[in-house]
């Protein structure tokens, strides 16, 4: 956990944790060997090196756990940390977003179904966001082909009250009073799939990310359609232009305020466009798009990279994909390297 | 008489490494059996059950052989002396 660059990369089979210096990767894993980790986050906040891994297990259900010596052991509590309450009638199906709140002891993880859980004592008691779950839309929103859930968190640290997320299927929510009350934020994201193409809610956003720099300046990936915010993600505006296509998951920026996304062809051809795996970086947040493609291939590269399998620190760029590909640029995305090349289906990708 | 219950290999990092468990009673029903079985070995109940205390679909509990979810489920009445086992369903990717 000293190294120059740490990534915790999640796949189908397990967590992978790869370490630089210098030049040179290092890796070790799996962890949770055979179990899917959908999400994963390294705190370092207030001195810590906590660990943090959703793995999911087929047959025994999903859970939280962390480990606070760099993945040599990890926790496994009796009770499952994250419970859907007897009266929600639900049960937890999987974990797909550990984010760190604005204070040092506040985590939130995003579930399928739909719901927020959050940690005020790091950890150790998780509850269920009510303000969420109660929301009228909630019982409205519908499952998307990796089922209902809040996948994406974005906390703000200057303002705890702060909160934006996504939901597939549900579109955009943010709240200004910590999670007392959520409203839909999608004015501008189109549904394709709706009879109203512009409702209130109900859109499928895959992922949004905050520009590294401006608070009010957000960037959404749609099923089908890229789109920009400046307002605090409350109107969105589209930013297609010079796009192959606008179907895609991931999303990241790196510190320069660069914007990064891998088009796919279709929500129903669900592999880069043309055979071809090119990363397309915007420096002028959506005016115009480049493709990035030295150092990846361009033949025959029918990959997928999902909604977490991006991301990003410094001027640093790392993707994984389905095809169990990790790639990493040290450069702002000129050019990049294959690190791995035979993971398992990679979920998500967490640069520190 | 007990009732014995046998869980598979994969449940064994949640039972102390037990695979095979006498359960002395008195229980009436799958669900009285599981509920002691959840006292010696808590971390197994929420590996088998959901949250709102049902049988996993990827689990599956067996009666005298028998599938429990096309029984009467948790509340599948047993006789004394029986054996239930606890599978991990053969499903997965």
């Amino acid at each position: 956990m000293s190294a120059e660059r740490t990534l915790l990369v999640g796949t189908g089979k397990g967590l992978f944790i790869l370490e630089r210096n210098g030049s040179e990767w290092s890796m070790e894993g799996p962890h949770f060997a055979g179990l899917g980790v959908f999400a994963a986050m390294l705190d370092r906040r207030v001195g810590r090196k906590r660990i943090w891994a959703a793995p999911q297990s087929f047959h025994f259900g999903a859970e939280l756990s962390f480990s606070d010596n760099g993945g040599k052991t990890w926790t496994n509590p009796e009770e499952r940390l994250i419970k859907f309450p007897v009266d929600t009638e639900k049960s937890l199906e999987n974990i797909w977003q550990i984010a760190p709140g604005a204070k040092d002891d506040t985590l939130f993880v995003g579930v399928a179904p739909a719901a927020i859980f959050q940690t005020l004592d790091n950890g150790e008691t998780w509850s269920l966001s009510r303000g969420l779950w109660d929301h009228p839309h909630c019982k409205e929103w519908t499952p998307g082909f990796g089922g209902l859930a809040v996948h994406t968190i974005v906390t703000d640290k200057a303002d705890p009250n702060s909160i934006k997320i996504a939901i597939s299927t549900g579109g955009v929510y943010q709240t200004a009073d910590g999670g007392r009350t959520w409203n839909a934020s999608n004015k501008g994201v189109k549904a394709y799939f709706l009879p109203d193409p512009f409702p209130e809610f109900g859109q499928c956003v895959h992922k949004i990310i905050r520009h590294p720099a401006k608070k009010d300046t957000f960037f959404l990936q749609n099923h089908h359609g890229v789109y920009r915010s400046r307002d605090g993600a409350t109107t969105w505006d589209e930013i297609e232009s010079g796009l192959p296509s606008n179907f895609g998951f991931g999303i990241t920026a790196t510190d320069s305020g660069s914007v990064f996304i891998v088009p796919l062809e279709a929500d129903a051809k669900r592999f880069t466009c043309e055979g071809k795996l090119r990363v397309y970086r915007t420096r002028d947040e959506g005016e115009s798009w480049e493709p990035l493609t030295n150092g990846l291939p361009q033949e025959n590269a029918f990959e997928v990279v999902l909604r977490d399998a991006m991301g990003s620190t410094e001027n640093e760029v790392y993707f994984g994909t389905k095809n169990g590909k990790l790639f990493g640029s040290t450069n702002d995305g000129d050019s990049w390297e294959q690190i791995q090349g035979s993971l398992p289906e990679i979920y998500c990708v967490n640069v520190y | 008489m007990p009732t014995t219950v046998f869980l598979s290999g994969h449940l064994k990092e949640f039972s102390g490494g037990l695979t095979e468990l006498d359960l002395s009673g008195p229980h009436s029903t799958i669900g009285d059996v599981l509920e002691q079985l959840w006292a010696s070995q808590p971390a197994l109940r929420d590996r088998v059950l959901t949250d709102q205390s049902e049988i996993r679909e990827h689990v599956n509990i067996f009666y005298l052989g028998r599938d429990a979810k096309r029984l009467d489920g948790l509340n599948t009445v047993i006789e004394p002396g029986g054996e239930i086992h606890i599978f991990n369903a053969v499903s997965g990717g």
